[in-house]
């Protein structure tokens, strides 16, 4: 069992036991109806409705963390499923006349189910502003999981592309500045090899930490590919953006990094260049960036790589 | 002269399983990805690879290739893959080339122990006046899988020589497929001189950082290493693939104007066989002499600086009209088309 389902083992036990019960109930009480009988149309679509609440159900707890939120969607979700199932149990048992209580079952957990889940959708969106908190810098605007690198986590090349995109067209409308800042690693390829390529990986993930808390909130950072980092600087200047790049430079420096295995300190050191944007598209800015970042990286000190 | 049995093909099962597919298995494995999904298909098991004992064929190591590429579903796995390949682990072949006093050595050493070290994709060494080249060839019809093993191949050696040589050489990269969406990662792991929809898979360096010592080699421990290694290719019965093998055969035979029936003859195998056997590889007799005919034509305009007519008569042609077309087919440019593309 997936470890976030394992979470929730109680509540889908309970969510199962209740059905169950429910279907005792008929079958003691009541009797299965004859096949000629059976409403077909009935049948699949309260059916259909309930599997599908169930997928749901599954989906959700597979995704989710335990928590408030979790339970509130989860308990809105199970009274929808159990009314449903109730509904399509009624389908194949007869129940006697004067039995009152399956229109309870049937129709009783419908409305509580929507007032939870109202009230869990309401406090994912508040859990989702926080989290939207926590994602600045790394993401603006708009968000596409599919083009999250998968080892830092930031936005990889293709995400990048289309905020610059996006941010070239916004800077040419409000006519601000706009400037790239490119930051790579040197001697990352001796590094993995001395030190294991899980090491290597440990740095990257350390250094968009880093990265992260030498930026400003409008900035955005992008891990381009490998050890080579992009940060979109809106509304910057030439000046300002060598600066930052500069100051990205120093942080990478400084930094006290210690190897996972013995500790001991691993002096880091990155080379960086910066451009400002011009009447370009985003993929020749790109590669103008690159081949800014390739000259500074020809000066003797990030030569020994 | 005939040339009997002495290669591997597409199902030979050969490669151990601990060497370069471990290699990839263990990349996967660090992203979290399944053992039983990798391997599935592949016809292994995880506790095989680890009992040091299992060798697998070309085919089963394509499909651990494409089963990877597809669960890890990322741009970098083929670079990631490439900076562990050489000079990787494989025994006596990878202590040889880690003991190799300069970049020839180095390249020599590739090219002679390839079964070993890169059994998927073949490297040839040509040299001109100016530059060295490394021209990657299909040596088990690697088909979707090709573009993949390029870049880790390529990776590989640009990885592994600037390690050893203690610098970073200045490779000049060709490839033949358009260039991918994924640009910036050849930028990253290969440099900036990089260029697509080119005739020919190569890498290529002034012929400068041949010679030039590398530190902390070891003549001695290099030479029994690499003794040890032709010991083995001795012990397997070959030290290249059939389509290496014929590649080789045809480029020796390209003024003789070789025939299928002519070419199975020295391979010691009926027509039928050979086209059969080809045919496993995904390729056919007129292919593969088509390839080798391209190459002996590129070579001819771009170091020997021949004319159109004298390059058309080098390979037979006695009709121009026809030299053209056949080329055209080759390249998809014309000659001249070509000419002023090499400058």
């Amino acid at each position: 069992m997936p470890p976030l389902l394992k979470l929730h083992a109680w509540k889908l036990a309970g969510l199962l036991l209740l059905a169950n019960l429910g279907l005792l109930a008929h079958l003691i009480a009541g009797h299965i109806k004859p096949v000629s009988e059976w409403n077909w149309t009935d049948i699949l679509g309260e059916g259909g409705s309930a599997l599908l609440v169930l997928l749901w159900i599954g989906l959700l707890l597979k995704s989710r963390p335990a928590g408030r939120v979790t339970n509130l969607l989860f308990c809105g979700l199970a009274c929808l499923f159990l009314s449903l199932w109730m509904d399509s149990v009624d389908e194949f048992v007869q129940l006697p006349a004067s039995a009152n209580w399956d229109k309870w079952l049937e129709s009783g957990p419908m409305p509580v189910g929507f007032i939870l889940m109202t009230l869990g959708i309401y406090h994912w969106h508040r859990e989702q502003l926080a989290i939207s908190a926590q994602m600045e810098k790394r993401e603006r605007l708009f968000r596409e999981h599919r083009l999250f690198d998968k080892l830092t986590p930031l936005g990889g090349a293709e995400y990048l592309r289309l905020q610059v995109q996006q941010a070239l067209q916004q800077s040419r409308a409000e006519g601000q500045p706009l400037a790239l800042a490119i930051l790579d690693l040197d001697g990352f390829d001796r590094l993995n090899r001395e030190h294991g390529h899980a090491e290597g990986d440990r740095v990257l993930q350390s250094l968009t930490q880093l990265l992260l808390l030498n930026l400003r909130r409008q900035d955005l950072l992008c891990r381009l590919a490998g050890d080579r980092f992009v940060v979109l600087l809106p509304g910057t200047g030439a000046q300002q953006a060598q600066q930052i790049a500069i100051e990205l430079q120093d942080a990478v420096r400084h930094l006290a990094y210690r190897s996972s295995r013995n500790g001991e300190r691993l002096q880091l050191s990155a080379s960086v260049a910066s451009v400002l944007a011009q009447d370009e598209d985003g993929d020749s800015l790109l590669k103008r960036l690159n081949l800014a970042l390739a000259r500074a990286k020809q000066t003797p000190s990030a030569k020994r790589a | 002269m005939t040339i009997k049995g002495s290669w591997y093909e597409r199902d030979s099962r050969f490669i151990a399983a601990h060497h370069q597919p471990a290699l990839l298995l263990d990349l996967a494995l660090a992203r979290e990805l399944d053992s039983h999904r990798l391997l599935r298909g592949s016809g292994l098991f995880h506790e095989d690879i680890l009992s040091g004992q299992a060798r697998i064929s070309p085919q089963q190591f394509l499909q651990l290739i494409d089963n990877t590429r597809r669960l890890l579903d990322a741009d970098d796995s083929s670079f990631l893959f490439g900076q562990r390949l050489l000079p990787g682990h494989y025994g006596a072949a990878s202590q040889a080339l880690q003991q190799a006093g300069n970049l020839q050595q180095a390249l020599e050493l590739l090219t002679r122990l390839r079964a070993l070290l890169s059994p998927l994709l073949a490297p040839r060494l040509l040299l001109d006046e100016q530059r060295i080249y490394i021209v990657w060839l299909d040596a088990c019809g690697c088909g979707e899988q090709r573009r993949f093993l390029l870049e880790a191949s390529m990776t590989a050696l640009a990885s592994c020589s600037r390690w050893l040589a203690g610098e970073r050489l200045p490779w000049q990269f060709e490839f033949a497929h358009e260039q991918p969406r994924y640009i910036e990662q050849y930028w990253v792991h290969l440099g900036e001189d990089v260029a697509f929809a080119r005739q020919v898979d190569m890498m290529s360096l002034p012929r400068e950082y041949l010679a030039r010592p590398w530190p902390g080699a070891s003549l001695t421990a290099g030479q029994v290493a690499e003794q040890q290694s032709l010991t083995q290719l001795e012990a397997l019965g070959f030290s290249a693939s059939l389509l290496d093998r014929l590649y080789d055969h045809l480029h020796e035979q390209i003024r003789e104007t070789p025939n299928l029936d002519k070419v199975a003859h020295t391979f010691a195998m009926s027509p039928a066989t050979l086209k059969r056997k080809l045919g496993k590889h995904d390729s056919h007799f007129q292919e593969q002499l088509d390839l080798v005919r391209k190459h002996v034509a590129l070579h001819l305009y771009r170091v020997k600086g021949y004319s159109n007519d004298e390059v058309a008569a080098y390979l037979q042609f006695h009709d121009s009209t026809n030299f053209r077309r056949s080329f055209k087919r080759w390249t998809g440019l014309s000659p001249s088309a070509l000419r002023q593309l090499l400058g």
